[in-house]
């Protein structure tokens, strides 16, 4: 499916990823420099870098599916399944972290509950994302494959070079300047593929006016709000509850490779502008990852299968030349993805793992050594675990499904963590195992409970709303901390009326 | 109960509307920020009206409300 000059260009972009990525080698001296850049980013490269590894090679194809089968409604993921949510990080919880000089969640976690709370998060975190990383890799690469016909290996061998030769020497900040440019090669691409397709269809309104006429399953392609009986997974209820107000708030708040990018701010006011910033962008992916699955509806109408819907457009619509930056787009998706994962890692174990139970009190270049190793054996273990996944073909689903859970349990920590100064060690520690308990049991039976084909907004709502619960009632029950304790953990009014330090 | 079955008498119409109103009140909220903790990290005399982060946070919640208003 390739052409030669097709070729060229994704060949093109590896190598302009390595060398940019190795260039950044020379600003890191410490471990601040390694996971923090130096806390010298500006906001527009922390933006994109933020919005570019939500969206991997799979959510292109797997967004375009859901469009194809249930509408626009997918949209509310990255409108108001981001943007609400990001306001919330970007004015409460970022300047927190920013002006406490946080690594990482799990670390505020520890300040404000225990170290068991700490530990219990990070682990959860390394394990999930370790697993991810192995996955992420096969699924992209068989992706890949099927698209372009791509080898599996040398996808996964030119990605984990690539990537980890750039993010084992530049740290953070190679991971975010590659993030700037591997944005801007997908916007190019995915704009390319939705203005084409959408002079195939003869412009938007021609193609609303074919689908409505397609048949009572598309009565409702075009209503952002869907009714709260519907069959598909994103009723208005299931939106607003479990993802407005919890998912999303978990995802920008309490993810680990999302809120490290934000506290590589040069100062406060680009860690707030970077999430701000963030949310506009955000605006746009549904514009790249959904409307080619509605215009597939036209131009290739009856696919069996809905996840079809975007291969097919790139092989119908797109010329030779633009079928290399698209392929390029899916390739600085799956970049983007694996190096947020392998910094991540890296810091929440250094950080988190190796620094309080390991070896404390080590001088500065033994923990950026760590970083460093920490990331290369991510690397190996994600490629060599790789193959696993062809022999488990739902394993992709059920960890991105399985982090989900954890997500309502973490918010309700969180939430009440910052804003509730009653919240004890013990409040936390017991909502965040409690609750993600709940959410794996109405996971295992959610045929009893739920009616809806795949209910993971209502679990991670119910399950948040119990780890609230139960955070409140310990809480109450055992000792409160005193002042001092949470001296720089809670929020405070003076932070807004007299804009004191915390 | 686990599926919000106590709101299915809510029309689509109505469901729209309450995701406008909390638009609606996210803006009030950053609205009522007081400016000089939005600009804080720029200095006084750097501070100018592209820096003002309620701005941003106006004009994005503005597209977004209108992407539910017209679909």
């Amino acid at each position: 499916m390739l052409a030669g000059i097709d070729y060229f260009i994704v060949i093109a972009y590896i190598i302009g990823m390595l060398l940019l990525g190795l260039y950044f080698k020379k600003f890191v001296n410490s471990s601040e420099d390694y996971f923090l850049g130096g806390k010298s980013l500006p906001f527009w490269a922390i933006g994109m870098s933020i919005v570019v590894s939500d969206i991997g090679a799979l959510d292109f194809v797997g967004v375009s599916g859901q469009a194809y089968r249930y509408g626009i409604s997918v949209g509310n993921f990255d409108w108001v399944g981001s943007v609400p949510a990001m306001l919330l990080a970007a004015f409460i919880f970022i300047p927190y972290f920013w002006r406490g000089g946080m690594y990482t969640i799990p670390e505020y976690l520890g300040r404000r509950y225990n170290q068991k709370v700490r530990t219990i998060a990070s682990v959860t975190w390394i394990l999930f994302f370790a697993l991810d990383l192995g996955v992420l890799f096969w699924a992209s690469a068989v992706l890949l494959n099927v698209l372009m016909g791509w080898p599996i290996w040398i996808s996964i061998i030119s990605t984990a070079g690539v990537v980890g030769l750039y993010t084992y020497f530049g740290g953070i900040t190679a991971v975010i300047m590659t993030d700037v440019v591997q944005f801007v090669i997908m916007f190019i691409g995915g704009f390319a593929l939705v203005f084409l397709s959408l002079y195939e269809v003869g412009g938007w309104d021609n193609m609303v006016d074919k689908i409505a006429t397609m048949g009572p399953e598309y009565r409702n392609h075009f209503d952002i709000i869907q009714p709260q009986d519907t069959k598909s997974p994103f009723p208005w209820t299931g939106i607003l509850f479990g993802l407005t107000f919890v998912m999303a708030n978990a995802y920008m708040i309490g993810n680990q490779s999302i809120v490290q990018r934000c506290l590589t701010a040069k100062n406060e006011w680009h860690a707030k502008a970077s999430m701000i910033f963030g949310s506009a962008l955000k605006m746009f992916i549904p514009i790249l990852v959904l409307f080619p699955g509605l215009m597939a509806v036209v131009v290739h109408p009856g696919l069996a299968d809905g996840d079809q819907a975007l291969p097919m457009m790139i092989k119908s619509i797109l010329p030779p030349g633009l079928v290399g930056l698209m392929f390029a787009a899916f390739f600085a998706g799956l970049m983007s993805s694996v190096d947020s994962l392998l910094n991540s890692t890296a810091t929440l174990f250094t950080k988190d793992i190796y620094e309080p139970f390991i070896k404390k009190g080590a001088d500065d270049k033994h923990y950026l050594k760590v970083g460093q190793i920490t990331t290369l054996v991510l690397l190996v273990i994600g490629v060599a675990t790789s193959p696993i996944s062809s022999d488990f073909p739902g394993i992709y689903v059920a960890i991105q499904t399985f982090m989900s859970y954890f997500q309502g349990p973490i918010f309700a920590i969180l939430l009440l963590g910052i804003f509730w100064k009653r919240t004890t060690e013990w409040g936390g520690l017991s909502a965040l195992v409690i609750g993600i308990g709940f959410a794996i049991y109405l996971n295992v039976f959610k045929e009893q409970f739920f009616t809806i084909e795949d209910p993971f907004l209502y679990i991670s709502w119910w399950s948040f709303l119990l780890g609230a619960i139960i955070n409140v009632t310990v809480s109450l029950l055992t000792k409160k901390h005193t002042d001092e304790q949470l001296q720089g953990l809670v929020f405070s009014s003076k932070i807004l009326v007299k804009n004191k330090k915390v | 109960m686990f599926n919000f079955d106590w709101l299915s008498g809510v029309s689509q119409e109505t469901a729209k509307m309450i995701f406008l109103s909390l638009y609606g009140v996210i803006g009030l909220l950053v609205l009522l920020l007081p400016t000089d903790y939005v600009y804080e990290g720029i200095a006084k005399e750097d501070r100018h009206w592209w820096n003002n982060l309620k701005l941003w946070s106006i004009a994005v919640l503005s597209i977004l409300a209108s992407i539910y208003y017209h679909f």
